[in-house]
């Protein structure tokens, strides 16, 4: 009964470094069991002004973490006086997700801009493992997808074909995962700041 | 390693001295709890599901040093999840270690042991940790962990040449510790390891050349019957000069057989 089931970001999240930034994308279903409980989640929650988050697993579990992670780098940033690495706050979801492993569930992905490496990305999957990576995608509609991203993907894309790269793998995922659906959300986050688009409905590739 | 500062987990829950005893319910808890199933009355940290894991390590003892062999994948269930990731680790000028199972779990190990090494230089003492110095120290911490139902799930194997020998440990996640002039885990202990044991039933051990084409070769078996593997691996060879790694390199696969069916 779906009152009895954990609330969950069942998911489509996904990240890519460009020259100069990051491009993230997720979709914006969450669900308990197979009722949705949100049509138009924001997935992409911010742990500082050039970081976010992409969130998978469970809802509870992702939030409480990336508050948790938003306050020691806001912290963090005011000891260090300059914006904090992106690697930073990779570390710092690292070590909640990987000391708490048996409790928690959750996929996370840290991408951002940092003064120091430009844009990078780096995936905390479930088990508190820290990977950086070119790009990374997560949750359970990932799976629908790694096949369109190995034959795609290139390496040095400019910031609108991986705006495009990421809105075309979300939606393929969207249409065949069950627990990913809605709209998809995006936001290219460079040295200006944060640039956030919504694709709804005819939008969608 | 953690600080020790609460007692271990199992005398948890019990009277403070000089307190009153009062029992607390059973199944409660004051540090906060998720959904993990059987992870009630468990402290935090445990691993008690291997989640991204490596598959097997191979390890070879040769005539002027030792060499061990990986591939590069990081498996997430039967998903080749990550193909990228390096699980042979340069500890020091004479040391390396590869590991198999749970990769986070070697970040931390990676963590502990590069600590290590860099409190080692702080000495300034002119010693550095030998091979053998670093399997035991490993066995003890891996079988302490064990014992504490909180273990590090990794079989890790320690290769390196000091003071002329050359050295080949085992230690997995229970502790289980043992040297041997080859080594295998995961599938290369069914696969792997008769071959390399048969190059070794001659007098004198192997060449370089020999060997490094032995473990190519055993890692080409395992890339054909282990289906957690990957054909993208990496070597690393100890000799007295020091530490060499190579790769990432590509495995060629023979299909010839194919067209006999």
């Amino acid at each position: 009964e779906w009152t009895a089931e954990p609330v969950s970001t069942g998911t489509t999240i996904m990240a890519v470094e460009f020259e100069g930034g990051v491009v993230i994308g997720a979709d914006s279903r969450t669900t308990t069991g197979s009722y949705i409980a949100n049509r138009v989640t924001d997935k992409l929650t911010p742990v500082h002004d050039r970081i976010f988050c992409c969130r998978s697993g469970s809802a509870a579990d992702t939030q409480a973490v990336a508050d948790a992670v938003a306050y020691q780098l806001a912290f963090h940033s005011v000891e260090l006086e300059e914006p904090p690495r992106v690697r930073t706050a990779a570390r710092l979801f690292q070590q909640s997700c990987y000391r708490y492993r048996e409790e928690l569930s959750a996929g996370i992905i840290v991408a951002g801009w940092d003064p120091r490496r430009g844009g990078q990305v780096y995936v905390v999957p479930m088990g508190g493992l820290l990977l950086r990576q070119p790009f990374a995608v997560g949750g359970s509609g990932s799976s629908y997808i790694y096949g369109f991203l190995d034959a795609t993907f290139q390496p040095g894309m400019s910031r609108s074909q991986c705006q495009e790269f990421v809105a075309r793998a979300l939606a393929l995922a969207m249409v065949r995962d069950g627990s990913s659906g809605g709209v998809i959300r995006l936001a290219a986050i460079t040295e200006e700041g944060v640039e956030r688009t919504v694709l709804a409905g005819s939008d969608l590739p | 390693m953690e600080a020790g500062a609460a007692p271990p987990p199992f005398w948890a829950g019990g009277p403070a001295p000089g307190q009153t005893y009062i029992p607390r319910a059973w199944g409660q808890s004051d540090i906060p709890r998720g959904t993990g199933i059987g992870s009630a009355a468990l402290p935090a940290g445990r691993t008690l599901s291997p989640m991204v894991t490596g598959t097997s390590v191979l390890g070879l003892k040769f005539s002027g040093g030792v060499m061990l062999a990986a591939d590069t994948v990081g498996s997430y269930g039967s998903l080749a999840r990550f193909r990228g990731i390096s699980r042979l680790l340069k500890v020091n000028d004479s040391t390396v270690l590869g590991a198999s199972g749970d990769l986070a779990d070697f970040q931390h190990l990676r963590q502990l042991l590069e600590q290590m090494v860099i409190d080692e230089e702080l000495l300034g003492d002119g010693h550095s940790y030998s091979p053998r110095a670093l399997h035991s120290w490993l066995t003890r911490v891996l079988y302490n962990r064990r014992s504490k139902i909180n273990p590090l799930w990794n079989t890790v194997l320690i290769a390196g040449v000091y003071g002329g020998e050359s050295f080949l440990g085992y230690v997995d996640m229970l502790g289980v510790a043992y040297e041997a002039p080859s080594l295998a885990t995961g599938f290369g202990a069914y696969l792997a390891q008769p071959l390399l044991r048969a190059a070794l039933e001659r007098d004198q051990l192997p060449s370089r050349e020999e060997a490094r084409e032995l473990l190519e070769r055993c890692l080409r078996v395992l890339y054909y019957r282990d289906a957690r593997s990957f054909n993208r691996y990496e070597v690393a060879v100890v000799t007295e000069k020091g530490v060499e790694l190579e790769g990432p390199l590509t495995l060629e696969a023979n299909w010839d057989i194919a067209h006999l069916v």
